[in-house]
C-alpha cells in the first residue's frame, strides 16, 4: 500500500497547525529545520543503539538454547530465530532513505545506518495435535517511534481440518503482496530487502483477524485461494505530530496463488478503509479548509478517514535450478485525493552459481495527483497541492547485488541500488528538503541468519 | 606428496561413485492405499505445499539429517535445488506461519522405521535397504547413474 506519510507540516503552512503540533515530546516529531541536514542525525541521539544490542544479545542466546529444543524429535514446541545485521551508506539526496514507511527516520546521503535493515525476531510454533497449531513471533527493529522494542508480528492459532484447510485466526502477517508476509526475513529472499519502490509504501506488517485458505488440485497444478479481514492494530510514522493510528481501520482481501510445476502465479486484492484522518497538520488543513466557504468540497475530497484505498496486485516467479525470476506489479486505488493513485512493479533476476548468486533488478513506482478546484484562497490552494504532492512519486531503481550462502541457514549479501527518480518524487522517503534530486545510490552489505 | 595425491584422487573416486551410484527411492508403509504417488504430488508433500495422498488421506515427510549424502542428493533429484536454496525457502514458510518443514530423522533405519510403523508417513532411502515393511512409491533416479 502506498501511502501515509507526512504531508506537509514542516513547509506547506506550518502556521495553521501549530496549534495542532504541540506533542512535540519526541525529537523526531519536532518541526523541520528550514534547511539543515544536521536534523536526522538529532533525531538518532536517543535511538537506542544499546537498547538493540541487548536485544540482539538476547536473541542469541535464545537462540543458543534453542537450538536444543529444536533438535527434540518430539517437536511439540519449535523455536525459530531470524534476523539480520546490515550496513547502508547512501551516496547522496537531501531526503532519509528508508527501508519502508513504518521508519520514522533513515539515511542522508554521505551517511551510514545500521537502522534500515538490522533486525531479529523469535518465533515458537506449538503444535497441540495434527489439526491445531498456535504460533507467535515478535520482532525487534527500527520502527515507528524510532525505538528497538520488540513487536508481536504473529499470535494465531491455526485449525486445518483437513490437508487441503488452514484456518487462522489471532494476529497474521500482511500477505498483501506476493511474499509481503516475510518481508522482515532477509534469509528468505534473494535481495538485501525487499524492493521499496514495490513495497515500501506499504508499511502494513500485520493485523488482528482471521485468514482461510484451500489448496485445490487443478490442471496438474495447485490453486490455493485464501480470504483474509480484519483490524489494523499498527501505527504510522508522521515527521511533525504523533503517529497515525491506524487502530479500527478495517482491512479485507485475497488472493489466488497457482503453482504449476516451476512456474508460480498471483493474483491479489486487499482493501484498506481508514478510521480517522492524520493527525497534526493534516487535520489542521482539514479545519482551514472548512472555514472558508469554497473549502469544504476540497477538505472533502482529500479526507481520509472513512475512505478506503483498493489495492490490485499481480505477480509470475518462474523457479527452476539455479535460476529465479520475479515480475510483480501492482496498482492502488483511493478515494481521497491526498493519497495519489500509483502504480509499481520490479522485475528481479538471479542465478546461482555454487553458494553464491548474482542477480539484478529493475523497480519502478508512479503516482499521479489529483487536480482540485480553486478554494478561492491562493494560500491555502498551495497548502492542498503541496500536502498532496508529499505522496508523490516517480522513480525507477536499478539494483545490481550478490547473495553468497556461507553456511547452512546463513547468507551474505552485498548491494547497490541506483535510484532515479524526480524531484518530486518524495513519497518513498523521509524528512526530505529544499535540493532533495530524487536521485540517490545506496550501497548496502548484510548478514541475514533463520534457524 | 604424490601418496597424498593419489590418496586424494582415490577418496574423490569414491566419494564421486557414492553420489552416482546412491540409488532413492521415496516409501511408504506397505498398508497404505497407494501404490505409486507422481512426482509433483511428492513435490507437493515434500515443500509442503498440499500433505496428502492422491487417495485424500495426510502425508507426512521425514528429511534425513543435513550431514548426510541423501538429503541434498534427495533434493537436487526431485526439485533441482541446493540445500541452502531450500532452507530459504522453509524460511519464508516458516516465518509465515504458513506450514512446517519435514521432520528430520536421525538416520535412514529410523526412517524406515518410522514408516513401517506409521502409514502416513513417507521417506527418501537408498534402494538397498527397502523392506517388505515398506514399498516404493515413486524412483528418483539419478541423471548421472550407471
Amino acid at each position: 500500500m502506498r501511502k501515509i506519510k507526512k504531508y506537509w507540516s514542516d513547509r506547506s503552512n506550518g502556521k495553521d497547525s501549530d496549534e495542532l503540533m504541540n506533542q512535540n515530546h519526541n525529537l523526531y516529531k519536532q518541526p523541520l529545520p528550514p534547511v539543515k541536514p544536521a536534523h536526522s542525525e538529532q533525531l538518532r541521539k536517543p535511538l537506542p543503539a544499546e537498547k538493540y544490542r541487548r536485544a540482539l544479545a538476547l536473541c542469541l542466546s535464545l537462540l543458543a538454547s534453542g537450538m536444543t529444543i529444536a533438535d527434540d524429535n518430539a517437536q511439540a514446541l519449535t523455536l525459530h530465530y531470524f534476523g539480520t545485521a546490515g550496513l547502508s551508506y547512501v551516496t547522496s539526496g537531501q531526503a532519509d532513505f528508508v527501508r519502508d514507511l513504518s521508519q520514522p527516520n533513515g539515511a542522508k546521503g554521505g551517511q551510514w545506518s545500521y537502522q534500515l535493515d538490522s533486525l531479529a525476531g523469535a518465533q515458537a510454533n506449538f503444535q497441540i495435535n495434527d489439526q491445531l497449531e498456535i504460533v507467535a513471533q515478535a520482532v525487534s527493529r527500527h520502527r515507528y517511534d524510532d525505538t528497538y522494542l520488540p513487536e508481536l508480528t504473529w499470535a494465531f492459532a491455526k485449525y486445518s481440518p483437513r490437508p487441503d484447510v488452514d484456518l487462522r485466526g489471532g494476529r497474521l502477517g500482511t500477505d498483501f503482496y506476493m511474499r509481503a508476509d516475510s518481508r522482515l526475513v532477509g534469509y528468505s529472499y534473494l535481495t538485501v530487502r525487499p524492493s521499496i519502490d514495490y513495497y515500501g509504501g506499504l508499511p502494513f506488517q500485520y493485523f488482528d483477524g482471521l485468514d482461510g485458505a484451500v489448496t485445490v488440485p487443478v490442471g496438474g497444478g495447485l490453486l490455493r485461494t485464501k480470504v483474509f479481514g480484519g483490524y489494523s492494530p499498527e501505527k504510522i510514522p508522521l515527521e511533525n505530530s504523533n503517529p497515525w493510528d491506524l487502530g479500527g481501520s478495517s482491512l479485507l482481501g485475497g488472493s489466488l496463488d497457482y503453482q504449476l510445476n516451476s512456474w508460480q502465479f498471483r493474483l491479489g486484492y486487499f482493501q484498506l478503509g481508514y478510521q480517522r484522518d492524520l493527525p497534526g497538520s493534516f487535520t489542521a488543513l482539514m479545519t482551514a479548509l472548512r472555514r472558508i466557504p469554497l473549502g469544504g468540497q476540497t477538505a472533502d475530497a482529500i479526507a481520509v478517514g472513512g475512505t478506503t484505498s483498493r489495492h490490485y496486485s499481480a505477480g509470475i516467479v518462474y523457479d527452476e535450478g539455479p535460476l529465479q525470476v520475479q515480475l510483480m506489479v501492482s496498482g492502488v486505488k483511493h478515494d481521497s485525493v491526498f493519497f495519489q493513485d500509483s502504480v509499481s512493479g520490479y522485475l528481479l533476476t538471479g542465478y546461482r552459481v555454487g553458494d553464491v548468486t548474482p542477480y539484478a533488478g529493475l523497480s519502478w513506482s508512479r503516482s499521479s495527483p489529483a487536480t482540485l478546484s480553486s478554494t478561492g484562497v491562493p494560500a491555502l490552494d498551495a497548502a492542498v497541492v503541496s500536502t498532496i504532492g508529499r505522496t508523490g512519486s516517480n522513480q525507477h531503481t536499478y539494483t545490481l547485488g550478490l547473495r553468497w550462502d556461507f553456511h547452512s541457514g546463513m547468507d551474505a549479501k552485498i548491494q547497490w541500488d541506483a535510484i532515479r527518480g524526480a524531484p518530486e518524487s518524495t513519497f518513498l522517503y523521509r524528512w526530505e528538503q529544499p535540493g532533495w534530486t530524487g536521485q540517490t545510490h545506496v550501497l548496502s552489505a548484510v548478514v541475514d541468519f533463520a534457524f | 606428496m604424490l601418496k597424498t595425491l593419489l590418496g586424494l584422487l582415490f577418496f574423490l573416486m569414491m566419494a564421486w561413485g557414492g553420489i552416482v551410484q546412491a540409488d532413492l527411492v521415496l516409501i511408504a508403509n506397505a498398508a497404505i492405499a497407494e501404490n505409486t504417488i507422481s512426482r509433483e504430488e511428492a513435490i507437493n508433500i515434500y515443500m509442503g505445499r498440499l500433505r496428502r495422498f492422491p487417495s485424500g488421506g495426510a502425508a507426512q515427510p521425514l528429511d534425513l539429517p543435513p550431514g548426510g549424502a541423501e538429503k541434498a542428493l534427495f533434493y537436487r533429484l526431485l526439485v533441482n535445488k541446493d540445500l541452502s536454496d531450500i532452507d530459504a525457502y522453509w524460511a519464508r514458510l516458516v516465518f509465515s506461519g504458513r506450514a512446517a518443514p519435514p521432520r528430520t530423522v536421525g538416520s535412514l533405519a529410523e526412517a524406515i522405521e518410522r514408516v513401517a510403523k506409521e502409514p502416513h508417513v513417507i521417506a527418501y532411502i537408498d534402494r538397498t535397504l527397502v523392506d517388505k515393511r515398506v514399498k516404493i512409491i515413486l524412483e528418483l533416479p539419478s541423471k548421472g547413474a550407471h
